[in-house]
């Protein structure tokens, strides 16, 4: 049925039927994600979904948000919203990941500090990037390393958190390898006791147990 | 029959006064009514010079008689008769009712037929003194002309019988009757004119007053008359002929009915029953010319009063008045879409923010379902780890326990055994001697050689002896039957000899062959007893030698039985199987 040209009453307002579902899925993703500039991240998550990537999105509601006065900004949902968004491939252009990093509300100037640590061209790995956002996580290797294990896993969530040796062996070494008080020794001993280990297991994944005592709170 | 001559005698005047009459009539009457209608047509016409409100009745009165003919006089009654003119219709009927009164009075017209009448017609009639003066001039004036008209009409009006509706048509009538000229009424309903059946023939005919004023009268001509079409058309026969025919015909039927009104009849019936027709003939037959009658009663509602009506207003055309909304005046769109996105907003935050909370909690039941998991399994295995470390600990002790009590036992068994060594030896130390003094006391303790002579050599040796004698005590035997025998012979030889010539004289009868035998016997003899003594000594060295040897006894024996199979051979034979046969006897017991 054409509406007329002219309105007369409220009832001849149509409402598009997909509008309630967009505008609660976003509600849902807005509330979920509780970014700091809604409108930023609104122009990231709709050019998202209409370009079928993946939305920038929290799987869970984090309630320590980040402030961006005290701390860096960046949290393990954050990062994990990245890494779903980027690790379908193996680099990623930068100017892209900084589109990403700036739709999530997140400062530039932590994005060029991270950079910083290992600078490169226009191109970047992004394991690498994600194992610096891990150490910018944490502050200890250790802790930055259970951040990836957390980030990287395809175990449920509160599961035992399980990523290949190798990658974490490959991160491990990286990470490693940017603080120079650690020596190269101690880095291939302790990942050959890790070896040890996650070998006897035969799986060849190792899991967050294995190198992080976990210290429950009573 | 008093009114026929009286009407006969009247009628003459009637047609010649107004002879004009019956062309005028607008509808020439019917062939067969043509008479009654022409008689009251000319009254008609002649009523048009006495009184006019006549006109009315006039149709009704002559359709009477036919039901037919109700049809017919519908269209007679003039427009004109409205209830305009009561005041003329009660003249007119006042004239009608009067002669017919004065009728009555007179005693010879018709007595039987008009007594029941009842005289209270009059009365109101009378009583309500119209004040029409035309009403009385002619009442007063003519009734001797009118008298067989208005039996003629009573006649009728009998056949109609509206007795009911009379009595009610005179209070109409005398009612408005009062106020002279003067007309007021209220729309009502036309009255029945007529009753479409007759009730009976006795019924008085009384029909309703109709006054009017006659100056309205259409019947009346005003003005020239001259004008008027007069005069019988030529071609057309004589209308006083036609009219007497018709005359004729019209006496021959009022005679017939008179005739039959003068006939006796059946009594009225008491109060409530009522005249049934019933054949007396012998015969049943249909009654065919009998009017099949049926009552029908209809009562309609009384009429309401009709509503005032509404004022006519012409319908509207055209804009009258013209209201200009601008854009945007009614409608505005900011406005009135906002409630409906309260509404969108706001159910879709509170939804969104419920479906949030609630995938929330979910989410976190599973997270912490899952630590819970890997908590489990880690102390699970943890529990595995210990379990199994128990168990390995439980199996060292039991072994060390086993390994331990084993050494006590020894120990237990060592020192046991020491101590009944020890015991032992102490026990033993005075038991050796005395026990090998009683062992040797009790011959335990022996030299085996002589044990062995003892044992064996001795008893072979007397076995030995044993044998040597019995073989010498065989021989020596067999030496006495030989010599017994040998002397039976010489005997019997000598015995012999004697008996016969003494050739040979034997010496006491063993001489002769025993003298020859003799030196062979001795010689035998010497032998054996030689060799016998010989054979001892040489047994007992061989004895002596060899004590066991059993193959030197064996030659020995083979020795002797060589020499005795010389001499007996069954001796012989029975020794050496006693001999053979000793060890089975002695096997055998």
């Amino acid at each position: 049925m054409p509406l007329p040209d002219t309105m007369f009453c409220a009832q001849q307002i149509h409402i598009p039927s997909e509008l309630p579902d967009i505008l609660k899925q976003f509600t849902k993703a807005a509330i979920r994600t509780q970014p700091a500039d809604v409108l930023q991240w609104s122009a990231g998550y709709f050019s998202a979904l209409s370009r079928g990537d993946p939305l920038p999105v929290k799987d869970r509601i984090e309630m320590p948000v980040a402030t961006q006065k005290t701390d860096t900004g960046l949290t393990q949902g954050l990062l994990k919203v990245l890494h779903k968004q980027c690790s379908h491939k193996r680099y990623v252009e930068l100017a892209d990941l900084e589109q990403k990093w700036k739709n999530l509300c997140l400062p530039i100037e932590n994005f060029r500090a991270l950079l910083q640590l290992d600078p490169c061209e226009d191109k970047m790995e992004w394991i690498k990037f994600l194992a610096l956002g891990c150490s910018m996580l944490g502050g200890s290797l250790n802790s930055s390393m259970k951040h990836l294990c957390e980030i990287l896993t395809a175990d449920p969530e509160g599961g035992p958190a399980r990523i290949p040796f190798e990658t974490f062996s490959y991160v491990y070494r990286y990470l490693s390898k940017m603080d120079s008080d650690i020596p190269e020794v101690d880095t291939e001993s302790y990942l050959a006791t890790l070896k040890d280990t996650v070998e006897s297991r035969k799986n060849g994944m190792i899991g967050l147990s294995d190198f992080f005592v976990l210290t429950r709170k009573v | 029959m008093a009114p026929t001559p009286a009407r006969q005698s009247q009628t003459p005047k009637w047609e010649r006064g107004p002879p004009r009459c019956l062309p005028s009539s607008p509808k020439p009457p019917s062939p067969t009514r043509s008479g009654e209608r022409s008689l009251t047509r000319r009254l008609t016409g002649r009523e048009g010079v006495n009184g006019r409100s006549q006109g009315p009745e006039v149709p009704r009165r002559a359709g009477l008689p036919a039901k037919t003919a109700g049809r017919n006089c519908q269209e007679v009654p003039p427009p004109g008769g409205t209830p305009g003119c009561w005041a003329t219709e009660v003249g007119a009927f006042g004239w009608l009712g009067v002669p017919w009164n004065k009728q009555s009075v007179a005693p010879t017209s018709c007595p039987g037929n008009l007594a029941p009448r009842p005289p209270s017609f009059l009365p109101p009639l009378l009583a309500s003194r119209n004040p029409c003066p035309w009403h009385y001039a002619h009442v007063s004036g003519s009734h001797h002309h009118l008298a067989p008209t208005c039996l003629k009409a009573s006649l009728h009006r009998k056949r109609s019988g509206p007795a009911p509706g009379v009595a009610s048509r005179l209070t109409d009538r005398t009612s408005p009757a009062m106020g002279t000229y003067t007309y007021t009424s209220r729309p009502r309903a036309l009255p029945c004119q007529r009753r479409r059946y007759r009730d009976s023939t006795m019924q008085p005919a009384e029909e309703p007053m109709h006054y009017g004023n006659i100056m309205y009268d259409r019947r009346v001509i005003r003005g020239n008359t001259y004008a008027l079409q007069t005069g019988p058309l030529p071609g057309q026969p004589d209308p006083i002929e036609v009219q007497r025919q018709q005359q004729a015909k019209r006496r021959a039927l009022a005679r017939k009915r008179a005739q039959e009104q003068l006939r006796p009849r059946t009594p009225e019936p008491v109060e409530g029953r009522k005249h049934v027709d019933v054949q007396t003939e012998i015969y049943l037959e249909e009654i065919a010319d009998r009017i099949i009658e049926v009552d029908m009663e209809c009562q309609t509602d009384a009429f309401l009063d009709r509503p005032p009506t509404p004022l006519f207003i012409p319908a509207k055309t055209g804009k009258d008045v013209a209201t200009q909304i601008l854009e945007g005046e009614l409608f505005d769109f900011d406005l009135e879409v906002k409630p409906m996105l309260e509404v969108l907003v706001g159910k879709t935050i509170e939804q969104a923010l419920l479906e949030v909370m609630e995938e929330e909690e979910l989410a976190n039941l599973r997270a912490s379902q899952h630590a819970y998991e890997e908590l489990r399994s880690v102390e699970l295995a943890e529990v595995q780890r210990l379990e199994e470390q128990e168990r390995r600990h439980r199996e060292e002790k039991e072994r060390r326990k086993q390994q331990q009590w084993e050494v006590v036992y020894k120990h237990k068994e060592t020192s046991q055994k020491v101590a009944a060594r020890a015991f032992a030896q102490r026990y033993l130390a005075d038991l050796l001697p005395s026990v090998f003094g009683s062992l040797r006391d009790g011959g335990y303790f022996y030299d085996p050689i002589e044990r062995d002579i003892e044992i064996g050599f001795l008893p072979w040796l007397m076995n030995e002896v044993d044998k040597t004698m019995e073989y010498s005590m065989v021989g020596r035997t067999v030496l006495d039957m030989l010599i017994r025998e040998v002397v039976e012979k010489r005997l019997s030889m000598y015995k012999h000899k004697e008996d016969q010539p003494p050739y040979v004289k034997p010496e006491d009868g063993l001489g002769g062959p025993g003298a020859m035998g003799e030196p062979l016997m001795d010689d035998e003899f010497h032998e054996q007893s030689t060799s016998q003594p010989q054979r001892p000594l040489s047994d007992r060295d061989s004895l002596q030698r060899t004590p066991s040897d059993g193959k030197y006894m064996e030659n020995m024996s083979s020795q002797e039985r060589k020499l005795l199979e010389g001499e007996d051979e069954q001796t012989i034979r029975k020794t050496s199987g006693r001999e053979l046969l000793q060890p089975g006897g002695a096997f055998e017991p």
